[in-house]
Formats: structure tokens, C-alpha cells, sequence
């Protein structure tokens, strides 16, 4: 007890004098940055688990483009699995003169088996528990909008009539596929027949939602995962809803990732402030040791000042985690579901307990010194504790990284790639700036007075400059990868693309109409791209080997083989399509293939290899003549699989093509459904202004996330020059004995910083230069191109930003009065 | 010629009127000196004495251009030290003044070269490094020219602290318990040392001692007691 009142004391003192302010910013902002993502990934977490079964309307869904065999739904009532389906499908709806192409959607009475349904009746928003009755419709607001219908009104969907009972605010399962930019109707299973629509060759979408318990879903999920016919998938939340799933998790380990950089920045912040307190408390130590206190008893008093202080600053730490995810959440609400699971008490005890680990392991060795600390150092002000083991201060720092690493990014090889990531660059970094110290030795003896002493402040502590400069880089390079990241995918996207780039696709051309159509664009001064045919056809073998045997998880080449894909043939290939390997297929010679360079990599083809192909039931055996690259970003037609002429022709086409559709002239959008009512119009305009809102908001997310990086960063800086103020005290006052003016000691101290700050920013746009290219070539397949501003903005900042700092933190060097030279004896 | 200089300075280098240093503490104004009268000739050595807490230190700092008194005035080569900014007394040291420290005082990140040639660097003076090494050399470390601070002992770091204090050839050599952090026999060489750079230089000594042995080699001495002079 007379410890623990002791150690108390003493850190009040301590934090008094200000000797603890930084290793305290340091250790809140960790844990803040911890808490905050910890909290937010929390919540999502909890969020998506609890509604999983929702966002599927079950707990199991089965989708695809055919009905399922009888078997399978009998087998689920065998099992007694409550059951549901529905079926999706773009149409015609016609009212007062009035046609507008809708998504609508065919429910079953039990339908939805999860989550509700959302409606409006009389300006009021209720809560529906199954869709609607027979003989009625939902529709959406852009639906009533645009036939100037109200609830009440009847509509005629193919060749039945439906009597608008509510508009449609919410469907649980509404996916974020092509139907989802249509406008909505929704109607019950036993009305659709009575509509015709659905004829042979129609596209459907079938799916079938399935509840029980558990083990019951298990063992029905087991059985039928065999025996599902081609076309045919089971649904799952983290691939079929992307939005939602894949997204959400890459976000969760991105957003984990970012809070260990913080960490990390701030561990060796605390790691240089541990430093500079335990060597300013020798003195004490040496006179507690002097005065009869026992070695153990001397590190209890330290050991219980850092658990008060650590256990202390968590807590705040803690609680501005708190307030920092609302934040969070509020520059993603587009994103999140709503509502949204309350976060547990885990997420707040784990980012507690990672700043105490993060404080033990980087403070803890130079704390260590303070156990040798001798008597003797109250008459020999010279004698120095012996330096802790390096093994043992890296080893540890080493440890707690592994630590945070598995825990954020719960994926063993991931945690391995990271930290050999980590130790590699650590030690190319290190090695550079060795060989810069060592270029400087070199060519010191040549350089003037104010530099050459700028240098040697720098040389003379190469432990601390190393340092230094590795944390800066770390923190500028950070910022800078996401800087650049995100002006290349949104706004070089957006600017560099042309003023007339398309803004509608059509596609369902019917032979008969394609020309008429063509005319009816041209007549209205309205330039297409090429029309291109297109044929449905599913990818099975590549030289007679199953595809699905080829395929990784979650890859493109996955995605392209559990769906059909859009087939086309070209005399020649588009401009704008670059052959990478093989060659332009000959003219006339039929029974050729041209792949996506990307997708031929994902799925192993190569040249010479032969593919077949499903088309409308009949079976196609062609061979790849050459591989292709594309531009996906000019919002022109893009096909993985090109045939050349006379392979594909046989088959039942349609047509597509896409244009820029001016504002003023929308009104043609009415005309062409009433002259060609067969042709589908997809907005497309719409849906980049939905991705750049998106993209906005993560990247919103993202600099909110590097600010914490970032004051971690100013953190190690202001740090790093407290750490040496006592030896720059001496020396200023030295200097300023032998007659060096102040101008002189700003000219050194700024040519130090100066150099500090150009290094690391040089080094950082290196490594943000070299990610980047990584990044772009594996990873985003976007073009790299070096950014030669980078190159002169980045260092001239970070030499501001390190000088000006400088100068706030060593403001005492230039006032300290050189008699405290004589007093120091 | 060097600057600042008004008047012959053969007879009066230093001179103090009437020189007190008063600080204000908790217990209210000290008086750390005062009525201090001092002249000092070109070529006269002074050793100034008295216990711990005497004002030693203070009067030497005073003395220097290191602090400004609270009353009196000191002029150096007649010119008045309460009138000059820090800028300007820091180039009066680096042009008139040398200083010896008893724990060596001697920069860490340099050589004992490059320690030595540092006043001279200050002043941009061309032939810095030949002065240097002719002076170590004199003091006799010819041989650690390129050791830093921390690789020589404490006799070859005084000597090194020497040789940076005479390298300037100053007109005022300030020198705070020389001996104080050597033993015997080698304070006993660094006293030999310095009396006799400063006949060759003919250099105006001030020591601040509690050796009464060293003391003894100065023509002067100058008792401190409770901040007066007796």
C-alpha cells in the first residue's frame, strides 16, 4: 500500500512537470484509433451476423435462371423447412398511354421468410410481413411517379390486370444487381401466369428461400450443394451480396490494418518518451538506491506508475473511441444497415487492453535500465546503467506487432505476409538511410560550419535518427498511398473521361428493331457506339476439363463461371482492345475465340486452348486464338469472350449498344419504350453518380483514419526532438559561450531538421511510389504512371512541416543562458 | 585589429564598479553579490577564492558576458557589457575571451580536432585547422587529432579544453576549477599547462579555485564571502 501512495505521488508529480505529456498523447491516440475501429468493425460484425438471414429473406437462398427440380423443395418439406420463392424479371408495364420498363418481382405467400417488408398507405409507413395479396401490386415511388398512378389504380402487367394496393419502400433481399436500378413492382406467385410474360428464352431470375434450424439447414444445404443443376447456386451473404459482404469484411481488415499502423507509430513514440523519462530519473533512482531503497522495491514504484498511467490514459483513450466511431459511422451511412446491432463491451476491453500491451512492450525496455541503476551515480554523474539487450527490444516490439496484426486481420497467413512485410521494408529502410548517414560522413569534412554541425548532431545519435526518419517515412508514405489511390480511381476516372462518354446502355435489341432503332438514335443526333450481337452462353470446360475444377475462391474467374456470360462476335476486335498474346483470327475462319486477359489468367487459359460452351442448351467446342486487354472505365461494351464470325450466328441475338443520352432529350427514353418495347435502358449515369457517392464516403472514411495516423506521427516527432532537448540545451549554451550567435543555432538546428524532413520524404514517396505500382498492377489493374510532383511537393512539405516543428519544440535551446554551462559543473 | 577596442587597454582591461547580482526567490530578493570593485591589467592573473556558495561562479559568469548584473557595470577593454546585446557579447567572447570548465565542456559529436577548431570556425577563420593542430600538438595530443571526446581520458580532454581556449589567442583567459575533476598528478600538468600558454600568450587569467595551490601561482587573488569581497 505504502508502495502503491508512493508511486501515485510520484506520477502526479511527473505529470505535473510535464515529463509524461507525450508518452500520454501517444498511448490516447493508440487506443483512441483502436477503439474507434475496434467499435465500428464491432458493430458491423454483429450487424451482419444478425441480419444475414435477411438480406437473403432465409436462412438459406438457392438462385439461378431456371426453376429447380421438384425434388429438391420436396426434399426441404421432408425436412420440414418452411419455404419461399420468388422470381425476378424486367417487363413492360402499361397505363394511360404510358410505358415504363420495371423489375417485377413474383412472391410467394410466405415470402419473405427473414426480415420484412417495408410499405406506404396513406403517407404512413408500415411493417409487412408477407408480400402481396393475389390481384394486387406494390410498386415503388418511381413507378407511381412516372405513370401518374395512385393506390388504387389499376395496371396492367402483360396480360393481367393488378390493382396498386401500396407503394413499395423496402425489400430485405433487393440485391444490388440489374434489376435493382429498374423501378420496382411487386405481385403475388399465384397472378404469374395470368401475366404470360414469362415465355420460353425469358430472363428470370428464380430464387428460393429456405428456413429451419440449424443442423436441419446443414444437412439440407449438404444434400443439395451435389445436386443443383447448372445455372443453379446457393446464395451466400459474403459473395452474392458484395455490397454487403465481401465489401464489408475487406473494409473490417483494411480498417484493422490502418489501426495498427497507429499503433505502431505510436508505440515508438512511447518507446523514445519511455527513453528520455527513464534517463531523466537516473538521478533519483541513484539517490532512492543511496538513501536504502531495495533494487525490486525501485522497479515496483515504476512498474506501478506505468500501470496507473497506462490503465489511466486506456480509459480516456477508451472513450474518445467511442465518440470517433459515431463519427465513423456517420461518414459511411450509406453503407451501413439500419438498424445497426449495438457494439459490446468486447471491442472497448480489447482496444484497452492492446494499449497496455502496445505501453508494456515498447516502454518496458527502457524502463528496464532503471533496475541497474547504481549508487555510485550520485558522485559519478558519468555512470550509466548498461543498454538493455537488443534482442530483447526487438524481440518484444516484434511480439506485440504479431499480437495486433492476428488480431485485426484473423488470417494466419496474412499476419505472416504482414510482419515479414514489415521486418523486410524495416530492414531495406534501415539499410538505406545508413548508407545516406554514412554518405554524409563521407562528405562532411567539406561542407561549412552550420552544416557540417547539423550533420554531426545527426551522425552522432544514429540509433534515434534512424528512427526518426523510419517513422516519418512510415506515416508520410501512408498518407500519400492513399492520397494518390484515391485521386486515381475517382477523380482521374471521372476527368479523364471524355465529355460525351455514355451514359446509357441498351441492350434486348431485337433483330427486327435493331435498325429501326439505329435510325430512330441517328434522327435525333444521337452518336452510338457499335451494336454489338450477344448471345447468353455459359462457360463449362477448358480442354474438356470442368471449369469449376480451375477456379479459385472469390476470384474473377469464379464470378464468370457460376453465372451465364454475354457473347459477342466482331469481323474485328474493338479499337480500344489490345491483343497481348496470339494473334487477330484470320479473315473468315469460324470456330475462334478471343478471352479478357485477366479472366484467361484467373481460369488458367492460355492460347490453343479449347473451351465449350452452353448456348440455349446446345453445346459449343471453340478454340482461343488470342487474349485481350480492355479499357473497363469508357463505359463502352466490354466482352470477356469475343467469337469470330460465323461461330455464334446460329444462335438466337439480341442487341446492344450504349450513347450518351443529352438531358434535354430524355424524353426519348418514353418514345423508344412505346416504339420498342422489347429494349431495356440502363441508367448508367445514375449508377456512376451512386459509385462516386460511395467512393466519396470511403475515402471520407479513410482520411478520417489516416488523421489518427497522422497525429501519431506528429506525435514520434515532437517526441523525437524532446528526446534530444537536453543535449541541444547543453550544446546551444556551449556554443553560445564560445561566441556562436542565435542566428547560428537556428541555421544548424534548421539545416538538422531540414534534412531529417527532406530524407523521409524522399524515402516516402519511394515506398508510396512502389506500393502503388504493386497495388495498381496486382491488385486494382489500373494503369500506373510515375507522378513527378510527388517527388518535389512531398519532401518540401515534410521538410516544413519537421523544421517548423523543430522550432516550436527547441524554442528553449535559444533562450537557455550559457551560464547554466558553468552551473552544471 | 580587434574591435571594440576604445582605449589603450595596457593598464585596465577589466574593470567592475560597484558589480552586485541580486535574484528574487521565495523568501524574497538575495543578494548573490555586490559592491564588487576589480581591475585587471593586460598580462595579470587573478584567482578568485572563497567556500561553496560564495559567488564565485556568479562573479566569473558576470565577469565573462554570460549574465548581467543588477547593478554596477563591467567593462572590458571600456566597453560596458549591460549595454550590449546577448548577439553582441557573444561575439566579444568568441573574439577577446577564452574559457577553461572543470568538467571539460568539450562537444561529444566532434573530434578533439574539431573541438579546437571550433572558436576559430565561429570567426570563419581560413587557417582554423593549422592552428588547431599546431596547438594540440603543443599540449601534446599530436597523436589523437581524430579521437572524439568520449575516447580520451580526463587529463587528455582538459588538454583538449586547453588547447580551444588558447587557439583564439585571447586577451581574457576564464578558467572555473581547471583541476577540479582531475587527480593530483595529472591537474598538476594542466596547471603547469595553462600558466604556461598563458605567458606565451600573455593572456589576462581569471581562476576560480579552491586549490589554495593554484590560487598561490596567481599574482592576485580576490576573497568572496557571502558575495562580498574582503
Amino acid at each position: 500500500m505504502n508502495n502503491l501512495r508512493l508511486a501515485w505521488i510520484l506520477l502526479r508529480r511527473d505529470i505535473k512537470n510535464g515529463e509524461l505529456s507525450l508518452l500520454l498523447l501517444a498511448l490516447i491516440i493508440a487506443v483512441t484509433a483502436s477503439a474507434t475501429i475496434g467499435l465500428f468493425a464491432d458493430r458491423l460484425q454483429r450487424t451482419m451476423t444478425a441480419q444475414a438471414g435477411q438480406f437473403l429473406a432465409g436462412d438459406l437462398a438457392l438462385s439461378g435462371s431456371q426453376l429447380l427440380p421438384e425434388t429438391i423443395p420436396q426434399y426441404a418439406n421432408t425436412l420440414g423447412l418452411q419455404q419461399a420463392q420468388t422470381a425476378e424479371f424486367s417487363t413492360m408495364l402499361m397505363e394511360k398511354q404510358q410505358m415504363l420498363l420495371v423489375a417485377a418481382k413474383a412472391v410467394s405467400s410466405h415470402y419473405p421468410l427473414r426480415g420484412q417488408l417495408k410499405i406506404q398507405r396513406d403517407n404512413q409507413e408500415q411493417i409487412s410481413e408477407q408480400g402481396p395479396l393475389v390481384g394486387e401490386a406494390w410498386v415503388d415511388g418511381r413507378v407511381l411517379n412516372a405513370l401518374q398512378i395512385q393506390l388504387g389504380d389499376k395496371i396492367q402487367l402483360g396480360e393481367h390486370w393488378l390493382t396498386v394496393s401500396a407503394q413499395l419502400n423496402y425489400e430485405p433481399d433487393k440485391a444490388g444487381d440489374f434489376y435493382a436500378f429498374l423501378p420496382r413492382v411487386m405481385f403475388n406467385w399465384q397472378d404469374l401466369a395470368a401475366t404470360e410474360v414469362i415465355q420460353p428464352g425469358s430472363r428470370v431470375s428464380y430464387a428460393y428461400q429456405f428456413n429451419g434450424s440449424e443442423a436441419v439447414i446443414k444437412q439440407f444445404r449438404e444434400l443439395v450443394q451435389h445436386q443443383l443443376p447448372p445455372g443453379q447456386k446457393i446464395l451466400d451473404i459474403y459473395q452474392d451480396r458484395p455490397e454487403l459482404g465481401t465489401a464489408f469484411r475487406r473494409a473490417e481488415r483494411y480498417l484493422g490494418l490502418s489501426s495498427v499502423l497507429v499503433m505502431v507509430l505510436a508505440g515508438v513514440a512511447i518507446a523514445m518518451a519511455a527513453q528520455r523519462y527513464s534517463e531523466r530519473h537516473y538521478d533519483a533512482v541513484a539517490l532512492l538506491r543511496c538513501l536504502g531503497c531495495r533494487q525490486d522495491r525501485v522497479m515496483m514504484l515504476f512498474a506501478l506508475q506505468i500501470l496507473m498511467l497506462g490503465g489511466l490514459s486506456c480509459l480516456l483513450g477508451c472513450a474518445f473511441g467511442w465518440l470517433g466511431h459515431n463519427y465513423l459511422l456517420y461518414l459511411l451511412a450509406a453503407l451501413m444497415a439500419n438498424p445497426l446491432s449495438e457494439p459490446s463491451l468486447s471491442a472497448l476491453v480489447i482496444a484497452w487492453a492492446s494499449g497496455m500491451l502496445l505501453l508494456l512492450g515498447f516502454a518496458l525496455p527502457p524502463l528496464l535500465r532503471l533496475r541497474q541503476v547504481s549508487a555510485v551515480r550520485v558522485l559519478r554523474r558519468d555512470w550509466l546503467p548498461t543498454p538493455i539487450s537488443v534482442y530483447l527490444v526487438y524481440g518484444l516490439a516484434l511480439g506485440i506487432l504479431t499480437v495486433l496484426v492476428a488480431q485485426y486481420s484473423r488470417d494466419h497467413l496474412m499476419t505472416l505476409q504482414l510482419l515479414a512485410g514489415i521486418v523486410v521494408a524495416y530492414g531495406l529502410l534501415s539499410f538505406l538511410i545508413a548508407l545516406i548517414l554514412k554518405a554524409m560522413q563521407a562528405g562532411i569534412q567539406y561542407l561549412g560550419l552550420s552544416t557540417r554541425l547539423a550533420f554531426k548532431s545527426l551522425l552522432q545519435q544514429q540509433q534515434l535518427t534512424l528512427a526518426q526518419i523510419l517513422a516519418f517515412t512510415l506515416t508520410l508514405s501512408a498518407m500519400l498511398l492513399s492520397y494518390s489511390v484515391r485521386n486515381d480511381l475517382i477523380l482521374n476516372w471521372q476527368q479523364q473521361l471524355p465529355e460525351n462518354t455514355p451514359n446509357y446502355f441498351v441492350i434486348n435489341v431485337l433483330p427486327d428493331s435493331k435498325q429501326a432503332f439505329a435510325d430512330s438514335l441517328q434522327q435525333a443526333g444521337i452518336q452510338t457506339n457499335t451494336f454489338y450481337p450477344v448471345v447468353r452462353g455459359r462457360l463449362l470446360t477448358i480442354n474438356q476439363q470442368t471449369v469449376t475444377q480451375r477456379v479459385s475462391k472469390e476470384s474473377q474467374g469464379e464470378a464468370a463461371t457460376q453465372r451465364e456470360l454475354s457473347l459477342t462476335t466482331v469481323p474485328n476486335l474493338p479499337e480500344d482492345n489490345r491483343i497481348v498474346a496470339g494473334e487477330a483470327w484470320p479473315p473468315d475462319t469460324s470456330g475462334l475465340v478471343s478471352v479478357e486477359q485477366k479472366l484467361a489468367d484467373n481460369l488458367g487459359i492460355k492460347v490453343g486452348d479449347v473451351l465449350g460452351f452452353s448456348i440455349g442448351g446446345a453445346q459449343l467446342e471453340v478454340r482461343v486464338s488470342s487474349l485481350r486487354s480492355l479499357q473497363w472505365d469508357t463505359l463502352k461494351p466490354n466482352f470477356y469472350m469475343i467469337f469470330s464470325p460465323g461461330t455464334i450466328e446460329q444462335f438466337p441475338t439480341t442487341w446492344m449498344t450504349s450513347f450518351y443520352l443529352p438531358l434535354a432529350q430524355k424524353q426519348l427514353l418514353n418514345s423508344w419504350h412505346s416504339q420498342f418495347p422489347a429494349l431495356s435502358l440502363l441508367d448508367v449515369g445514375q449508377w456512376v453518380e451512386q459509385i462516386k457517392g460511395l467512393l466519396r464516403q470511403l475515402t471520407a472514411a479513410i482520411d478520417y483514419l489516416l488523421c489518427f495516423a497522422l497525429v501519431a506521427g506528429v506525435c514520434v516527432l515532437l517526441t523525437s526532438i524532446a528526446a534530444s532537448l537536453d543535449q541541444r540545451l547543453y550544446q546551444g549554451a556551449l556554443l553560445r559561450t564560445l561566441g556562436a550567435s542565435r542566428a547560428l543555432l537556428l541555421r544548424i538546428q534548421n539545416l538538422e531538421f531540414a534534412l531529417l524532413g527532406g530524407v523521409s520524404g524522399l524515402l516516402a514517396v519511394g515506398i508510396a511510389e512502389l506500393v502503388r505500382f504493386i497495388v495498381y498492377q496486382k491488385l486494382l489493374q489500373l494503369d500506373f504512371g510515375l507522378i513527378w510532383q510527388y517527388w518535389l511537393v512531398l519532401p518540401s512539405l515534410a521538410t516544413l512541416i519537421v523544421v517548423l516543428a523543430a522550432r516550436w519544440g527547441l524554442r528553449p535551446v535559444l533562450k537557455y543562458s550559457p551560464l547554466r554551462v558553468f552551473r552544471q559543473g | 585589429m580587434k574591435p571594440f577596442l576604445k582605449q589603450s587597454f595596457q593598464e585596465e582591461l577589466i574593470i567592475t564598479e560597484n558589480l552586485g547580482k541580486r535574484v528574487s526567490t521565495h523568501e524574497g530578493d538575495l543578494d548573490i553579490l555586490s559592491g564588487i570593485q576589480l581591475k585587471l591589467g593586460a598580462g595579470d592573473s587573478l584567482a578568485i577564492v572563497g567556500e561553496s556558495g560564495s559567488g564565485k561562479s556568479t562573479l566569473l559568469g558576470l565577469l565573462a558576458g554570460l549574465d548581467l548584473p543588477t547593478q554596477g557595470r563591467v567593462l572590458i577593454a571600456g566597453q560596458d557589457l549591460s549595454r550590449m546585446n546577448e548577439d553582441q557579447r557573444a561575439e566579444l567572447r568568441n573574439l577577446w575571451v577564452g574559457f577553461v570548465f572543470q568538467s571539460f565542456q568539450l562537444l561529444p559529436a566532434l573530434t578533439a580536432l574539431e573541438n579546437v577548431m571550433l572558436p576559430l570556425e565561429l570567426r570563419a577563420d581560413r587557417h582554423a585547422q593549422e592552428k588547431a593542430s599546431h596547438l594540440l600538438e603543443r599540449v601534446g595530443l599530436a597523436h589523437r587529432l581524430q579521437h572524439q571526446a568520449r575516447q580520451l581520458s580526463g587529463g587528455e580532454q582538459q588538454r583538449v579544453a586547453l588547447a580551444r581556449a588558447f587557439v583564439t589567442q585571447p586577451a581574457i583567459l576564464f578558467a572555473d576549477e581547471p583541476t577540479g575533476n582531475l587527480d593530483s598528478k595529472t591537474g598538476a600538468r594542466i596547471t603547469e599547462l595553462l600558466f604556461e600558454l598563458n605567458q606565451e600568450q600573455a593572456t589576462t587569467l581569471i581562476l576560480v579555485t579552491h586549490d589554495a595551490r593554484l590560487a598561490g601561482l596567481c599574482q592576485r587573488q580576490l576573497q568572496l564571502e557571502a558575495g562580498r569581497q574582503i
